[in-house]
């Protein structure tokens, strides 16, 4: 559905993501780790085109989105209106949630409908309200984020990005910001998600991700993909790369 | 020998009684005399002898019925006059009384009397009466004042949105003119501004009149100053605002527009309103350019009058205005930030 091939960011002479290719299948769950700095945070917002890569390509539904290139052979990102609605079809979400914070909590999740895809607001705030329920906060409705704990304001961001209806979901850290006993409730919101067949990509510390719902896990380091595959296979004994290793053995 | 007796007392009789009719007319009559007198009371006068004119001034009796007055009128003012710079006001008024028993719609005499009045209430009393007399023109000047802080209110917010917008441009071109803009008229006095506006641009062939010159001088200068202010909120707010807005599809205006701007209000309260208080005190600037406002009128009529306490006047008229605004300003404050947790 969502291709990478071979994408490159630098950050002047420091590479962050190094050719990496990623192909993302319809329903697919991908659970991406890494120690900090690898540049997983990176490749989330090239794939929703918040940074600009230096060179490869995104392909959607196997035609390439979201750039030109000029003569010489140079990217460049596609006119904002298309970049707009390319990105409208991904949904985001923070580690820091980034809630609008002068908003109610059903305001944000009808912002994206009403701003962006221009609904009515009856109907915007039929779909917002019905996502609020899905994640549980319905009775916070009117509450403004300031107001609320750390996991309720990441269910409400979850519910925003839900409410442009995205064919691809993209979680950054969703739990490390929150207290531990706070955790489970995203958690499980993200797996009811995941159950309904959204396709996701999640980057998290959290290895409750990988081993309860990822069909695919890919380990990360220097910007690059060094190892791929299945949850089991990166949890079992049989796990040889070293690197992975030393990097379970810290987070587990 | 008594004939000749006879005739000699006769004679000594029609002399004496011519004697008394010599002397008694103009004693009892004189006509021709009054204005000797007054004429001689002038001379006292000239030579400094003010005592010895007042003596003579009060000579000069009352007319008789059908009797012109004029002398007589003349006399007790100047009278009154001498007493007055005497500082002996009950004399003073008592001149003026006495022509005003017999000509009661006397002007002059009545006007004296009122100032005999005003000069034996004391300084700080006639200081108060001023204040009174002067506070309709006062309170009219300070409309104008409220005129034009309001219509720089309104204009320099939204101007310096469009300015702290086009500064944080990623277009080079742009943010490089709306800097010139602002480092010009913040760089620059804005007495100068207004100087150059209202003085500088006719001989270019612009002519303004005070008033616009006026609101086109705040304008340009407070929106420089509110471009800066707004742009610092706008860079305060989180990028990740910017990047969740966009991460649901909106385009940097419409993420702008909605979710950026509608942040800085409440942090904007409290530097904006710093300003518009800098900007009550400043439109007495305005003044120099021949706009009559507050500043200009409290300076006229303390020119008029020497009297301190309308300068008083007017700067209570200021503290009430900037009192005013301090107290709105909080309020707004508070109301725009319910969405905050405290
Ligand atoms: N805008 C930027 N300018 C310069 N360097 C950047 C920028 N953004 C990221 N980097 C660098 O790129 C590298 C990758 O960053 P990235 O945020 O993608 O890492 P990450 O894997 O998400 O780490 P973490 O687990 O800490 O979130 C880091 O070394 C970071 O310092
Ligand atoms: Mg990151």
């Amino acid at each position: 559905m969502i291709e990478l091939v071979d994408v490159v960011k630098r950050f002047g002479d420091f590479v962050a993501v190094d050719h990496v290719s990623l192909n993302i299948e319809k329903g697919e769950k991908i659970v991406i780790i890494g120690p900090s700095g690898s540049g997983k945070t990176t490749l989330l917002k090239m794939i929703n085109f918040l940074q600009k890569m230096d060179s490869g390509r995104i392909m959607m539904e196997g035609e390439e989105v979201g750039y030109r290139r000029d003569k010489k052979g140079r990217l460049i990102l596609e006119k904002p209106e298309i970049i707009c609605r390319l990105r409208s079809e991904i949904g985001m979400v923070f580690q820091h949630f980034y809630l609008f914070p002068h908003m109610t909590a059903l305001d944000n999740v009808m912002e994206g409908p009403v701003t962006v895809k221009k609904q009515s607001i009856k109907e915007a705030r039929e779909i917002a309200l019905d996502l609020l329920g899905k994640v549980g906060l319905l009775d916070k409705k009117d509450v403004y984020p300031a107001f609320l704990s750390g996991g309720q304001k990441q269910r409400v961001a979850i519910a925003r990005a839900l409410a442009m209806k995205p064919m691809l979901m993209l979680f950054d850290e969703p739990t490390s910001a929150l207290d531990p006993e706070l955790v489970g409730e995203v958690f499980n919101t993200i797996k009811a998600l995941a159950e309904e067949g959204m396709t996701m990509l999640i980057v998290t510390h959290q290895m409750g991700f990988a081993r309860e719902m990822a069909d695919r896990v890919i380990f990360m380091d220097e910007g690059r993909f060094i190892f791929e595959g299945h949850s089991q296979d990166v949890f079992s004994d049989r796990m040889d790369n070293p690197r992975v290793k030393a990097f379970l053995d810290k987070v587990l | 020998m008594e004939i000749v007796i006879c005739r000699l007392s006769a004679v000594i009789t029609a002399l004496s009684l011519s004697i008394i009719f010599l002397i008694s007319p103009a004693s009892i009559l004189a006509q021709p005399d009054k204005y000797e007198v007054l004429a001689q009371a002038t001379r006292l006068v000239n030579s400094g002898d003010l005592e010895g004119a007042l003596v003579l001034y009060r000579q000069i009796p009352a007319p008789q019925e059908n009797e012109e007055g004029g002398v007589f009128v003349r006399s007790r003012m100047e009278a009154a006059k001498i007493y007055f710079s005497m500082k002996r006001y009950d004399d003073s008024e008592q001149m003026c009384m006495e022509i005003l028993r017999i000509y009661p719609d006397n002007l002059e005499a009545k006007n004296l009397i009122k100032q005999v009045a005003t000069a034996q209430t004391p300084k700080w009393l006639g200081f108060l009466k001023d204040m009174q007399t002067y506070l309709p023109t006062l309170l009219r000047a300070t409309v104008m004042t409220l005129i034009l802080v309001i219509i720089t209110m309104i204009v320099s917010p939204i101007a310096g949105l469009f300015i702290a917008l086009g500064r944080i441009s990623r277009v080079r071109f742009v943010s490089s003119i709306f800097w010139c803009y602002i480092w010009v008229f913040r760089g620059t006095p804005l007495l100068l501004q207004l100087f150059f506006i209202y003085y500088g641009l006719p001989p270019l062939g612009i002519t303004l009149d005070p008033f616009t010159a006026a609101v086109l001088g705040l304008g340009l200068n407070y929106s420089a100053y509110l471009a800066e202010i707004i742009r610092g909120a706008i860079e305060s707010i989180d990028p990740g605002q910017m990047e969740a807005a966009k991460s649901i599809g909106m385009t940097y205006w419409q993420a702008m527009r909605r979710i950026i701007v509608p942040q800085t209000y409440k942090r904007l309260m409290p530097p904006v309103g710093n300003e518009f208080i800098a900007l009550i005190k400043d439109t007495a600037l305005v003044s120099t350019i021949a706009m009559v406002e507050l500043m200009r009128a409290a300076d006229q009529i303390f020119n008029a009058t020497f009297n301190i306490f309308i300068l008083i006047q007017a700067a209570i008229i200021y503290l009430i205005l900037t009192s005013i605004f301090t107290v709105s300003f909080k309020k707004l404050e508070d109301r725009l930030g319910v969405y905050e947790n405290r």
